[in-house]
């Protein structure tokens, strides 16, 4: 055999082998009773509203034994074809789909076969006009029952697929963080913790950087929950005793609730943390307290004491309301009972107000003050004008449904959800209408559509931000090395 | 020139001959150690720089660990006697084979013994990553998924990949015998990627399930508690008596709790959790009588009653002659008695460490 001849041969096989080493796409298995998708593709963007500046929906097609898949996009006179499993645009393709489809519906035909036969599919994704604000900040976690490893918040553009980290491990010595929150989906203004010696919480204002320890003598705690006035200037927070549990019975994970638990505020001018009777009850639990749009009350739950664990399932908290004045810092009183657990059953955890003042959305468990974990647990709406709970059913999953944050014009939000697995928490995102309409969730857009079936970490308090923070991971590793904690007092 | 390059082919061609050859001698040398890197998803090179060179002791420890998650209990057990590592995770091994066997309460004093911690391993700060993997082995042979899945994710948290079958095949069982098969999918839909896990995998398909597999998840669902009651994490006598008030049968975990009674010297605990009824061993005769000779129970009825042989009592009554005759020194119990709980009881004393 000539050597052009072998050359020949041997770069007919390179090249046959090619697909095979470099081509291979993540198992759409398993299928079975309970374990496939039960959607025909994944993520399920099937007649989703989605803002108008987000990134690609990239899928693919969960039927195992399908093959030969074809998918036409149209909106007024832009079409595109896809062939293949999986679904994946380019940006600017999207970018142009979506720019033809605003305000109205982009139409999706899918066709495939199965065994021989052909089977379609048609849906709509209704894009609105509403942008939703571009950054989506969130900590990156395993599962882990009260310990971390490589723990990093990242900022997330909604608009493509870029990521740029915030703070981790690598800068802090392997530190515990806590999630990070923007005030009324501010960029400029912003905070989260960083557990530990030299840690803190950190309080970005306006591009400045600051570390906090913010406790005084008084507290049962560091603070732990808690949101920064719309002014800036104070922080209403919880201070908690947390003791971390199991529950025995099968499908049921780690257990967290407060052994004690008060509000405080913190004035970040001035340096001083103030406490009140109201809110310092030993007879009540007083825990997630945040703002009003208007920054005239602080809304937080409130449970009667028992003994716990052994009442556990009895402590259930109501939604409250006390009055806050934005010049001194002082929380009033009396408080007011917005929801009652006593009455209308269940407990309620994280509240949220809308920026706009018109909506506060919070989640509703059977009982306790670890929502995470209860696969009961759902969101829930109120419209503060009337104090009616709107239906929430087309957002509500059968798994755990929380930690939600609404984008700063107040006609989207975001959550985290265990569907699909139980396990792992993502972020969704509604539409929320001015007469109180929700739409359909649609998951966080990833470039590799099988991202979320290899995902094994979670995606923690997502909060949504109309700017990027002024901050990355070095700076923040340079304030917790360099600079000293300012203390309170 | 040729020539030139010829020897430098020839020295390339030796020195790759060399390496292959060393590889070769160290996977026949290590191959447990070889085999839990793969269970962690790592190469032998991220291995080393993990968990350090391998030895002797480590191979025999992640032999124990390797073969426990195969739940070959009789190599365990071999692995585990070849010698007594006197080290908490040897021990926990040791004790996780013998109660599989059936044969935890009658081995028991026979090793090293390092108070609770060798019957299960203590999850925390001080915890080196290798224990939290090998935590969740004892739970998940007992029935309690909760913990058996709480120490595979912290075992995957900790370990070098952050992930790894061996932990992932552990959270998809912990979640079929729970039965929450979506929670199990999750997992199933990455083994099935790996060439590896694949096989493991497609069997494990709640429709795939062969006869044997079926059992398995119903012996391990008999297991499990009927009840639910919340716990803090390191509440191991709530959580043991939790698994025997559901299923009293459950006698690894009967067996579990009175040998954590002993081992932790609590004897009314023991009195409290044993019924000779439902188990025996010459462990729990010898536990009995220093209970009731401290309590002046030594009556007929009450020997009796707790099934204490004539052999095992002529032998207290010598154990305790001696013991006065030297005003409580070990002198001369150590080379009769050293097997026996008695001399645990009075001599063995906690590290201070522990």
């Amino acid at each position: 055999m000539k050597r052009t001849e072998l050359t020949g041969i041997l770069a007919v096989l390179l090249l046959a082998l090619l697909p095979l080493s470099c081509g291979r796409q993540f198992d759409v298995r398993p299928f079975g009773p309970n374990t496939g998708r039960t959607t025909h593709i994944y993520p399920d963007y099937q007649d989703v509203t989605i803002p108008c500046n987000i990134a690609p929906l990239n899928f693919y097609y969960t039927d195992p034994a399908g093959s030969r898949f074809q998918t036409f996009f149209s909106a007024g006179n832009y079409t595109r074809v896809f062939k293949g499993r999986e679904v994946v645009w380019k940006e600017k393709d999207w970018a142009a789909l979506l720019s033809a489809a605003a305000g109205g519906d982009i139409q999706v035909h899918a066709v495939w076969r199965n065994d021989g036969k052909i089977v379609t599919r048609t849906w709509d994704i209704h894009v609105s006009t509403d942008r939703i604000d571009p950054y989506l900040t969130y900590r990156r976690i395993e599962p882990g029952f009260e310990v971390w490893d490589d723990l990093e918040i990242q900022e997330r553009n909604l608009e493509n697929f870029d990521t740029r980290i915030l703070s981790d491990w690598r800068h802090t010595e392997n530190k515990c963080m806590n999630c990070h929150i923007h005030a009324q989906g501010r960029g400029d203004l912003s905070m989260f913790y960083l557990r530990g010696e030299g840690g803190g919480a950190i309080l970005n204002r306006n591009g400045k950087l600051r570390k906090l320890t913010l406790r005084d003598s008084a507290m049962i705690s560091p603070t732990v929950y808690g949101e920064i006035h719309p002014e800036g200037r104070f922080g209403v927070f919880s201070t908690n005793i947390i003791i971390p549990a199991l529950h025995a019975a099968a499908g049921q994970r780690m257990e967290v609730f407060d052994k004690e638990s008060d509000l405080c505020v913190a004035d970040f001018d001035a340096n001083r943390m103030y406490t009140f009777p109201e809110t310092a009850r030993p007879d009540v639990f007083e825990t997630f307290p945040v703002f009003s749009a208007d920054g005239r009350y602080v809304y937080y739950c409130a449970a009667e004491v028992r003994p716990i664990p052994a009442e556990l399932d009895q402590v259930r908290y109501s939604l409250v309301r006390i009055p806050f004045d934005a010049r001194t810092g002082a929380l009033g009183s009396p408080a007011d009972t917005v929801w009652s657990a006593a009455r209308q059953g269940g407990s309620v955890c994280h509240p949220k107000a809308s920026p706009d003042g018109r909506w506060l959305l919070f989640t509703l468990a059977n009982y306790g003050t670890f929502p995470i974990n209860h696969r009961e647990c759902d969101l829930c709406l109120m419209d503060l004008a009337t104090g009616k709970i709107l239906d929430m059913s087309t957002v509500n999953a059968d798994r755990s449904d929380t930690y939600h944050s609404w984008s700063s014009d107040a006609h989207w939000f975001v959550f985290t959800s265990k569907r699909d697995d139980g396990l792992f928490g993502k972020p969704f995102f509604s539409h929320v209408s001015p007469d109180g309409t929700v739409t359909k969730p649609f998951l966080l857009p990833q470039k590799d559509p099988h991202y979320y079936d290899k995902m094994l970490r979670s995606f923690n308090v997502p909060d949504l931000g109309n700017a990027p923070v002024g901050f990355d991971a070095e700076m923040i590793g340079d304030l917790w090395k360099n600079t000293p904690a300012e203390s309170f007092k | 020139m040729r020539k030139s390059r010829r020897i430098v082919l020839i020295i390339l061609a030796v020195a790759l001959l060399a390496a292959g050859l060393s590889q070769c001698v160290f996977l026949l040398r290590y191959p447990y150690f070889r085999q839990y890197a793969v269970q962690n998803s790592v190469s032998l090179r991220e291995a080393r720089k993990a968990w350090g060179r391998p030895d002797k002791v480590s191979e025999q420890v992640m032999g124990m660990t390797v073969e426990a998650s195969r739940e070959n209990w009789q190599k365990v057990a071999e692995l585990a006697a070849e010698k007594d590592l006197k080290s908490e995770v040897g021990t926990y091994y040791y004790n996780l084979a013998n109660a599989m066997l059936g044969q935890l309460p009658d081995r028991l004093m026979d090793y090293y013994q390092p108070f609770e911690r060798g019957l299960f391993l203590p999850v925390g700060p001080k915890s080196t990553p290798f224990q939290i993997a090998c935590a969740g082995d004892v739970w998940f042979a007992l029935g309690y998924m909760p913990l058996a899945e709480r120490d595979a994710m912290l075992g995957m948290l900790f370990s070098p990949a952050h992930t790894g079958s061996r932990y992932l095949r552990r959270m998809t069982e912990t979640n079929l015998v729970t039965g929450d098969y979506e929670a199990a999918s999750k997992y199933l839909r990455i083994l099935v990627n790996s060439r590896r896990d694949r096989k493991w995998a497609l069997e494990r398909f709640p429709d795939k399930w062969s006869p044997s597999y079926q059992l398995r998840i119903a012996e391990k669902r008999n297991l499990m508690p009927s009840f639910d009651r919340v716990h803090g994490m390191d509440q191991t006598p709530i959580i043991l008596r939790v698994l025997l008030g559901s299923n009293h049968t459950n006698k690894a975990a009967l067996d579990y709790l009175l040998c954590y009674d002993l081992l932790t010297k609590d004897l009314d605990a023991f009195v409290g959790d044993y019924d000779p009824s439902l188990t025996a061993s010459h462990l729990y005769e010898e536990a009995m009588l220093i209970f009731l000779a401290a309590k002046g129970g030594m009556s007929e009825e009450n020997l009796r009653h707790y099934h204490i042989t004539q052999p095992v009592l002529q032998r207290f009554n010598r154990f305790v002659t001696i013991y006065k005759q030297d005003n409580g020194s070990a002198r001369n119990l150590s080379g009769e008695f050293a097997g026996s709980y008695w001399y645990y009881y009075y001599f063995a004393a906690r590290n201070e460490k522990d």
